[in-house]
């Protein structure tokens, strides 16, 4: 096989050629990559490697009238242990001390800690719990911990912090501040202040475009997020702690003490519509009470007597009657189409008027006072009720407002006796907020004013919104009228024959109206008959600054059940924590004489400690404590001997500071 | 330094395509700097290319080196070098360094200087050059079969068989340099075929002997079968990932590219900087960065075509073919599995993967090829003078 140069180089043109080939088939897919396949591997790159992140922002925080928190948001921390990454001898060397450490602050025992590090280094528990919700200087407590101080390779230190609402008030208006929910499919669930400033209060999701990078990082990419992350604004609202919580601790005290059902307390202050306080406790199979359900807001029900301020103003204002018509109560029964009005007190009152009527809730004055009037045109009445609003809604921002019920002649249930009935506050349904606000507008001469929680949305300290008094009626009535019902409202509590009487203070003015409504009266089974004590009113009476209400259901009626006895006393006693201990004054005299002595001695020491030393200085006749400092302060040593001022240096003065490095002194 | 440039000998082309290459491979090995920093977390992103510059001017010292040496000593160094290299290539072997698990002994750790060396790389070089000296040696006889088993298959088999349980593509690459350095040198192409056939053989039996005994080679034939398993039927695997990160890298990359060091890829592509570096450079340097590589591969094909064709000597001619080949070969293996137009292999793109010691045997090669330029040019003075004086050509003579 003879090889020559020639036909080497023909078989080198064959395999170049291949190479050739090869190269070119290289390059033609190459570029059908990039052509045919270009799309769909550029939508894959951004799939797979670039992601929008959602920035949560901080929600706001719900503050009370006072300033203080009423929900605010938190981070917490879960500690968890890789116990793999860390080395076997930084794990022997640390565990001890970390386990005691983490045992002085979480209080669980020393072994416990050590017990469950261990178990985790043997099972190679990368994620193993060590500590849940911890706040955030408990955080920083345990970052600096033995071993956890390594980091989070060296050692092990897992920290998952999530945020969480807090409220520092507890269980206090829990329901009121309420909460907010957004579930996956972004409906919210709203529950109280918090839901009902939700808008206020989230803010606007950032958004952020984040690239893929190696160990499962993301990284952000450009220097600015696509949307900026906005906090939500602060929401101030009407709430005042301290007022709050008289209502929480008075209503519970009632609840507790006539194991009723449920009941609320609402304060509002008279001229804004501010509502101050707000409580709803229900009772649970227990017997504790808590704040299961905004009844204030949400529950319509038979108001009872309290009406009767309603159907007063209406007859008022109607000129159907005046505060001295007589009414004859024909022994506290009155018969009306073979059903019978009868009064609570038995016997009744015989021929009384109008205002003494109000003052001592006669409802078979009422019936008749309402029933003879407006008999023969019963759309005047309702009309009348209707033109005070009393049958729409407040139109709160909370979710969930109870709807009232008056009924027109002609609708559904109206019969003959419907306007007997109403007139007393049966055949009607209001929720307690709705019957506290037409109160309040009797109070306030007529205007009625909406009851407000929201007082001003903040930035910081810059104002977004503030928001001032609603008025949703100017005039529900005349004034006349007003300033008569007033006049009866304070007799109910002030004279002898009032309801109310028996929450008369001589220290402090209040008025208002009590209520006993019956409950389940349609079954005939008596044992299921409950009732609802109301009492509904202002303080003081005659310039009325807060009105409240005191809405008590079920409670047990051998303990009692009547409106003065139930609820008046919750309202007595928000009225006089509010007003009857307002604080004293006492003036005591600043003593700011000075004792010329110590002055003396400050100056000589001031002196001293202000000059420059490079040699030590004459400490002689100074007090010790002074010559301490001095020496202390030029970098000496110093030992005492003995107290008082200095009489003895060991060093004299002006040896050269470099030259020393103790002293001694002799004090006497 | 002047000295040094004015024994600058051989082909200018060549060592221009080669400073270039070098100069060019910087800028992924800075690319993927970044992320090596990252990942490994070990050393500095200034480190990698201080290293990688090191490793250039000591490849670029070999080159220099070698290519003073007369092309004519190459035969006898070869028959020095063989048994020394086969008894490297069985001593990384029998080390078994694991990689992941799998067995990936194919470096043995240079002494002193704490650098691994691919030990395979050298056997290719050594082999091609020996396989030329047999070639030239009997071109002008008209040998049989069984003539040539024992001075040129038993050689090549051993080597082929020490690098194949760590490294099959390498050294099936080995393998085909080696038949096609036979075809060019007039060795029977009869005989070829049936080397083929029975080399197919050989692999079988390795195969099904790996499969019937894990415990010989564990893991590492797994990794071939799922490889060419998935370049067949693309599923969803590990070097499916690799396939799709390296299109994604291609596709994204367009016709300019994103820039140097900007790769998304490289964050995900494993051997970003070695096995997919063409991924990594279309896709910083889109189309044309492809385009200008591939290129200088060719260009460098090119001379090394016109150094073999001008050489004078049949084993000069062989030789040169026969170690230059394989460095266009592995560069379009490389390319090609980027593309996905052949299954994932771990071969290197010579003079611009941070390779390491692997670059060196690419400097030892080209230095040869250069050596093989420079010879028209001396000899002219000296031709016979040398031949006499050689010592290993007699050695050479003699086997």
């Amino acid at each position: 096989m003879a090889v020559t140069d020639k036909n080497i180089l023909t078989r080198l043109y064959v395999v170049a050629g291949f190479l050739f080939l090869f190269a070119a088939a290289v390059l033609f897919k190459l570029v059908s990559i990039q052509l045919i396949d270009g799309e769909k591997y550029q939508k894959l790159a951004l799939k797979r490697t670039e992601r929008m992140f959602t920035i949560e922002p901080n929600r706001g925080d719900l503050i009370s009238d006072d300033g203080s928190l009423l929900a605010t948001s938190v981070s917490r921390y879960t500690i968890r242990f890789d116990a793999v990454t860390v080395s076997d001898r930084n794990f022997k060397e640390n565990i001890k001390p970390l386990s005691e450490a983490l045992s002085k602050l979480l209080g669980k025992s020393s072994s416990h800690y050590q017990q469950l590090l261990r178990k985790a280094k043997t099972n190679k528990n990368r994620y193993a719990l060590v500590a849940r919700n911890l706040d955030y200087s408990e955080y920083m407590a345990v970052k600096d911990f033995p071993l956890f101080n390594k980091g989070p390779y060296k050692g092990g230190l897992i920290v998952d912090q999530k945020t969480v609402r807090e409220h520092p008030l507890g269980k206090i208006a829990e329901r009121s501040v309420g909460y907010e929910r957004v579930d996956e499919n972004g409906y919210y669930t709203r529950v109280g202040l918090e839901g009902a400033f939700g808008e206020y209060l989230r803010g606007v999701e950032g958004k952020r475009l984040k690239q893929k990078i190696a160990n499962g990082q993301w990284k952000p990419i450009g220097l600015d997020n696509i949307v900026e992350p906005k906090d939500g604004y602060d929401v101030i609202s009407t709430i005042d702690i301290n007022i709050q919580d008289i209502a929480h601790h008075g209503l519970l005290a009632q609840l507790e003490k006539y194991k009723a059902d449920h009941g609320c307390v609402i304060v509002m202050e008279t001229k804004t519509g501010e509502v101050k306080a707000i409580s709803n406790l229900g009772r649970t199979p227990e017997g504790k009470y808590y704040e299961r359900l905004n009844y204030a807001i949400g529950e319509s029900h038979e108001p009872g007597s309290t009406f009767k301020l309603m159907s007063m103003v209406a007859a008022l204002e109607d000129k159907v009657i005046d505060t001295s018509t007589v009414f004859d109560t024909e022994k506290g029964t009155w018969r009306i189409y073979k059903n019978t009005v009868r009064d609570s007190k038995h016997g009744g009152y015989g021929k009384i008027t109008a205002a003494k009527a109000f003052e001592v809730s006669s409802n078979t004055a009422f019936a008749k006072m309402i029933h003879n009037n407006y008999k023969d045109n019963p759309e005047r009445f309702v009309n009348r009720l209707m033109s005070m609003g009393l049958h729409k809604e407040l139109g709160l921002p909370v979710k969930g407002e109870g709807k009232p019920v008056i009924r027109y002649p002609g609708d559904k249930g109206w019969s003959g006796i419907s306007l007997a009935w109403m007139s007393h506050g049966y055949e009607v349904s209001l929720t307690p907020l709705q019957t506290l606000t037409f109160y309040n507008a009797i109070a306030n001469d007529g205007e009625m004013v909406k009851p407000r929680l929201i007082k001003e949305v903040k930035e910081l300290n810059t104002t977004i919104q503030k928001f001032s008094k609603e008025v949703m009626n100017p005039a529900i009535c005349s004034k006349e009228t007003a300033v008569q019902m007033k006049a009866l409202l304070k007799n109910v509590v002030e004279q002898p024959w009032g309801t109310g009487h028996r929450l008369y203070s001589p220290n402090f003015s209040m008025a208002g109206k009590t209520g006993t409504a019956q409950k389940n009266y349609v079954s005939k089974d008596p044992d299921k008959l409950q009732y609802i004590s109301t009492f509904a009113g202002y303080f003081p009476a005659d310039e009325p600054k807060y009105s409240c209400i005191v809405v008590i259901h079920e409670p047990d009626r051998n303990v009692g059940f009547y409106g003065a006895d139930v609820s008046g006393p919750v309202f007595k006693s928000i009225a006089q924590k509010i007003y009857a201990t307002s604080p004293l004054v006492d003036e005591v005299d600043m003593r700011d004489t000075k004792d010329k002595a110590t002055e003396r001695s400050y100056q000589k020491y001031y002196a001293e400690a202000q000059k420059k030393y490079n040699k030590v200085p004459n400490v002689k006749g100074m007090s010790g404590m002074d010559a301490i400092s001095i020496l202390e302060n030029l970098g000496l040593e110093v030992e005492v001997r003995g107290n008082g001022s200095v009489k003895r240096q060991s060093i004299s003065q002006g040896t050269d500071l470099k030259q020393v490095k103790k002293i001694v002194l002799e004090l006497s | 330094m002047r000295t040094v440039f004015e024994n600058i000998k051989g082909d200018k082309a060549i060592w221009a395509v080669v400073a270039l290459l070098a100069l060019f491979s910087f800028l992924p090995v800075y690319s993927a700097s970044s992320n090596l920093e990252y990942v490994v977390g070990t050393g500095t992103t200034m480190g990698h290319l201080v290293k990688h510059a090191m490793l250039l001017i000591l490849g670029f010292g070999i080159i220099y080196g070698v290519h003073r040496i007369p092309t004519h000593f190459f035969k006898g160094l070869s028959l020095i070098a063989l048994p020394i290299v086969l008894v490297l290539l069985g001593f990384t072997l029998a080390q078994g360094t694991t990689n992941e698990g799998a067995n990936a002994s194919r470096w043995i750790q240079l002494p002193l200087v704490g650098i691994k060396f691919q030990t395979s790389n050298l056997a290719s070089v050594v082999l091609m050059v020996y396989v030329a000296r047999y070639l030239t040696k009997i071109k002008d006889k008209t040998i049989t079969f069984s003539e040539s088993i024992l001075p040129l298959w038993l050689p090549v088999f051993l080597v082929v068989i020490l690098i194949l349980p760590a490294n099959l593509s390498t050294a099936a690459i080995i393998f085909s340099m080696v038949l096609m350095l036979c075809f060019l040198g007039g060795y029977p192409i009869k005989y070829l075929l049936g080397i083929v056939g029975s080399g197919i053989l050989c692999l079988t039996l390795f195969v099904l002997l790996a499969k019937a005994v894990p415990d010989i080679f564990p893991n590492r034939v797994d990794t071939w079968m799922s490889r060419i398993e998935n370049f067949r039927n693309p599923a969803d695997t590990e070097a499916d990932y690799q396939i799709e990160k390296a299109k994604i890298a291609i596709a994204t990359g367009g016709i300019v590219g994103k820039g140097a060091g900007k790769s998304i890829q490289k964050n995900f592509l494993p051997e970003s900087y070695s096995d997919f570096i063409y991924a990594i450079i279309i896709e910083e340097y889109g189309l044309i960065g492809g385009f200008t590589l591939m290129f200088f591969y060719l260009l460098l094909l090119f001379r090394i075509v016109v150094v073999a064709n001008g050489n004078q000597t049949i084993f000069g001619k062989l030789l040169v073919l026969g170690v230059g080949l394989p460095i266009v070969f592995q560069a379009l293996i490389n390319m090609a599995v980027a593309v996905e137009l052949f299954p994932v292999t771990g071969q290197t793109l010579p003079l611009i993967s941070r390779g390491g010691t692997s670059s060196w045997m690419t400097c030892l090669a080209i230095g040869i090829i250069l050596s093989a330029s420079v010879k028209e040019e001396v000899k002219k003075k000296s031709r016979s003078k040398i031949d006499d004086t050689n010592p290993l050509e007699v050695l050479s003579g003699q086997l």
